[in-house]
């Protein structure tokens, strides 16, 4: 409702400019916008996984089960469950209205990436260290794994002529990144050989293989759409591609040709790219860099870098862009703080008073011909009551197309009172006016088996946002 | 306590008569106000005692303005959603794309009523002293009302059994606002202080939102419930943090004490007005001022909501009118002023209602009290004046309110009454015999106000 008061300048904007805030609880490493856009997870390096109120900048909810640190997280697509894939070699799925475990799922191995099935929470694939990639149902009680293949698809001839050291290869091979694609009839998966294999979420059969690269590919972003994506490596290039519809069925997957449509690297500093993310639209691929401290920001149209973000004096891992606003968000490798870039708006002084007008130079007064005349104030009354003829309508709301808009019947996720009282695994201490202490290590975490303390940053808890005066620090 | 009034010595009008005898009948000597002075609870320390509400030094000829308060958002006037069972014949679930009574149809539209006829179907006897604000629950199950005598009582809307008496702040409760899951009830009162209610338990949550340095006047929750607005005596419109009891952001909001706030349906817009005459509407996200409404008299702005479709908002002002404004077009303008109404002294809520058929050819009306005692509900496009609600409360109707989805509309008086207006069907003869089902928690006469429904106080001497 307030985009018809914002400067139209403002909107127009869709590339973040400034560090608007940062946010912290604990070491964070992996975070994930909602899909609404209100909420961002954050994996900690102890396991816990925090879900941040993005208006308020404070912590919403605490889940509490892994014992190691968060790998990745994936959101289903009502903003209700979230799936998480920690070190200590297990997913969870939880649900937010309650933040129950709805399912565990332990592996034989590491996760590198689990992603729920945007249509079904209750499936997910998981890209797996030196194992075969697997699709999960958790329909029932006892999880499903489904093996998903690694090895790409060779055409009849390249099959003919394949050696036996070259097919020995093909089987050693990894998957080392899966997602679905948004209409989930198919799964992409990158190989740590440079493959790039389409393969069908219900046959579970490559479709189409692409050797992208002779690298490991690092992770694989798609826009809403589904036919943009992009491609981190670790050649330091990134790649990204058009797809066609790929759930067109008249689609022939093996006339399909892949091809490069941009690529983006830096030739002078040889930087490699630690992680990479599409913009709300994907007009903009966005791209943390590995021991520096700035996120490139890269225009599609053109190819061409747009901005470097900077402000931070760490360097950066996990980048996500807001699905919708200007509005990135990036964990500092060192504090585990999760650093925010936006727009800055300024407050245009004509909306302080009706007859401000913000002006670009001087401008000559010209009085109006009755401006001062005095006219009696029951007449005046009058005709100002008299011009109040028009047809006023107070109920009818008008639709609105933003997918920040939550539908009556949509999960909202419950407002918890008590969530800093519960806060006790965190590392500082109140103990007294501006008084803080380390926490004994081990206190509070009883829920873990492990005794490892995710032990991060001496500063003190969420000093982030800006805080108001006069409110002292209470805890429970 | 006692040097509240010191520091503000010019909020103080010199013919700060009234003091310590005052309270809840106002008895001809001293002028009505909204709310009696706070008495200290039998717990509070003996010597606390919050002085009177001090006085805005008064703006033109000397009109006594105190007494302000409270947040007045219709449960309808907020976000739709969440409650599915509310979009049948609530307004959240309209859009647009369907036909509103004027565009042309094939079967012609019914005719609009050009009057209402609520009646008095209950009496809610309990508070001690004044009431400050009524609110229906979101869910419409219940209604709230905050009094002077420190206490919120929760009473069930259909039966109006009374479910809860929320005891706990040291002053007099100004202000409540409901959570969009009806679960949290928040207030806001003269002991500078905002608290949290768990409806079910009926127990104040731990830790209270303090950071006012004076009453808090007026509070409404956004519609997600995540965070709270308030504007206070001290100038200040916070943006509270619900779940960290934190104050997020401070809006540098106005020049006199702030009257009333309340959030737009989808929670990007919080709307301001203080008595400096000024409304202001904010950018939530950012904290910007979008917009500035002056009305040319500059009468003090005593409370303001959005509509329920978030384009207008309504504002009292203590000139008797109340008016709408387009805040959208242009720099703002007035659209509507409605008037009918006594409002001089003390800050009135109100709330949009609907009446008519079903969605397409429902149409809205406003409902305001007034300080003569009787309820005013106006169209919102004629301008006139639908029915008179008289009767039933003897002193000022300082809020009212609104019932989510069925045709109940609460207010809350000076008398100490809550009473609750139920809607029928044109020939209003019929029905007269059922008048006063009185529901009241102890037995009292059915009509007037009852002496012995108040014990005595120990700190009047009355």
């Amino acid at each position: 409702m307030n985009l018809s008061l914002v400067d139209p300048f403002v909107l127009a904007q869709d590339c973040p400019e400034v560090i608007t805030g940062r946010l912290r609880s604990g070491h964070s490493t992996s975070i994930r916008f909602s899909h609404r856009g209100d909420l961002l997870a954050s994996g900690r390096h102890d396991g816990i996984v925090v879900v941040f109120d993005i208006e308020t900048n404070g912590v919403a909810r605490k889940l509490r089960g892994h014992t190691r640190q968060i790998q990745s997280l994936s959101w289903s697509t009502n903003d209700r469950f979230l799936l998480s894939a920690g070190q200590d070699w297990k997913c969870v799925l939880w649900d937010l209205k309650d933040g129950s475990r709805v399912r565990t799922v332990r592996f034989e191995s590491a996760i590198f990436i689990a992603e729920l099935h945007p249509k079904n929470h209750m499936i997910f694939a998981a890209a797996l260290f030196e194992d075969q990639p697997v699709l999960v149902d958790m329909s029932a009680e006892v999880p499903v794994k489904h093996m998903l293949p690694t090895a790409p698809r060779r055409s009849q001839t390249e099959r003919e002529k394949a050696t036996e050291k070259q097919a020995a290869q093909d089987a050693k091979q990894t998957t080392t990144v899966t997602i679905f694609t948004p209409s989930a009839d198919h799964i992409l998966a990158g190989t740590n050989k440079g493959w790039l294999n389409i393969i069908d979420t219900r046959t579970h059969e490559v479709m189409y293989s692409y050797r992208v690269t002779n690298s490991l590919i690092v992770l694989i972003r798609m826009t809403h759409s589904g036919r943009d994506v992009v491609l981190n490596s670790s050649d330091r290039i990134i790649r990204t591609f058009l797809l066609p519809d790929l759930s067109d069925p008249n689609l022939d997957f093996d006339m399909l040709e892949l091809k490069v449509q941009h690529k983006f690297q830096d030739l002078v500093q040889r930087l490699s790219w630690n992680h990479v993310t599409f913009s709300s639209a994907g007009d903009y691929v966005a791209a943390t860099t590995y021991m520096n401290h700035h996120v490139y920001i890269w225009e599609r149209g053109q190819g061409s870098l747009v901005k470097i973000l900077e402000g931070t004096k760490e360097e950066l891992s996990v980048l996500e862009w807001h699905p919708f606003r200007p509005f990135v968000a990036a964990i500092g490798v060192d504090s585990g703080r999760v650093w925010l870039w936006s727009i800055l708006q300024p407050q245009r002084w004509s909306a302080l008073a009706p007859d401000f007008v913000e002006v670009e130079e001087n401008v000559e007064y010209i009085e109006k011909e009755d401006e001062f005349d005095i006219q009696p104030l029951e007449e005046l009354h009058k005709r100002r009551l008299d011009q109040e003829d028009e047809e006023v309508d107070v109920l009818t709301i008008d639709p609105v197309k933003t997918n920040a808009q939550h539908e009556p019947g949509e999960f909202r996720m419950p407002v918890l009172l008590d969530i800093e009282a519960s806060d006790s695994e965190d590392e500082i201490v109140a103990v007294g006016a501006g008084q803080f202490r380390r926490r004994s290590p081990g206190a509070g975490k009883e829920y873990m088996n492990d005794d490892e303390v995710g032990v991060s940053g001496d500063e003190v808890r969420r000093a982030n946002g800006s805080t108001a005066s006069g409110t002292k620090r209470r805890r429970a | 306590m006692a040097d509240d009034r010191a520091t503000s010595p010019k909020r103080r009008r010199e013919d700060d008569d009234d003091d310590d005898d005052d309270d809840d009948d106002d008895d001809v000597g001293s002028p009505p106000r909204k709310r009696s002075a706070s008495h200290t609870p039998p717990n509070g320390s003996p010597g606390f005692r919050l002085a009177e509400r001090p006085r805005r030094y008064s703006r033109d000829h000397g009109e006594d303005d105190r007494g302000y308060y409270r947040d007045r958002r219709s449960p309808r006037s907020r976000s739709p959603s969440h409650t599915p069972s509310r979009s049948q014949s609530r307004s959240g679930s309209r859009t647009s794309s369907q036909p509103r009574s004027r565009s042309p149809q094939v079967t012609p539209p019914p005719p609009k009523p050009t009057q209402l006829h609520y009646r008095q179907s209950l009496v809610l006897r309990g508070h001690k002293k004044g009431v400050t604000s009524v609110k229906f629950s979101p869910d419409g199950r219940w209604i709230a009302s905050s009094s002077a005598d420190c206490t919120i009582k929760i009473w069930d809307a259909r039966t109006g059994a009374l479910e809860h008496t929320l005891e706990g702040h040291l002053a007099g409760v100004s202000t409540i606002s409901w959570s969009p899951d009806s679960k949290v009830l928040a207030s806001g009162s003269d002991d500078k202080s905002i608290r949290l209610w768990d409806i079910q338990t009926g127990m104040a949550h731990p830790t209270p939102l303090i950071g006012h340095h004076n009453y808090v006047y007026a509070i409404a929750f956004s519609p997600k419930g995540n965070m709270l607005v308030s504007g206070s005596y001290d100038e200040a419109v916070f943006l509270w943090d619900v779940r960290a009891a934190r104050v997020m952001r401070s809006l540098p909001a106005h020049s006199d004490p702030v009257g009333g706030v309340d959030f737009v349906r989808d929670g990007t817009l919080i709307t301001s007005c203080s008595h400096d005459g000024l409304i202001r509407v904010w950018d939530t996200s950012t904290g910007q001022c979008l917009r500035t409404l002056i009305h040319e008299d500059n009468a003090p702005v005593t409370s303001v909501i959005f509509s329920p479709n978030g384009k207008y908002v309504l504002a009292w002002t203590l000139d008797s009118s109340i008016r709408l404004w387009n805040y959208i077009e242009g720099k703002g303008k007035c659209v509507k002023t409605y008037q009918g109404h006594t409002n001089k002294k003390y800050s009135l809520a109100g709330a949009f209602g609907t009446y008519g058929a079903e969605p397409p050819y429902e149409h809205a009306f406003v409902a305001s009290g007034s300080e003569e005692g009787g309820i005013v509900l106006w169209d919102v496009s004629t301008k006139n004046v639908l029915q008179r609600l008289e009767g039933g409360h003897t002193e000022a109707v300082l809020s009212v309110d609104t019932h989510p989805t069925e045709k109940l509309i609460a207010s809350g008086s000076l008398d100490r009454t809550v009473r609750v207006w139920r809607g029928t069907t044109p020939p209003p003869e019929a029905v007269l015999e059922t008048v006063l089902e009185t529901v009241a928690d102890i037995g009292t006469p059915a009509n007037g106000y009852d002496p012995e429904t108040l014990p005595p106080n120990p700190f009047t001497e009355s």
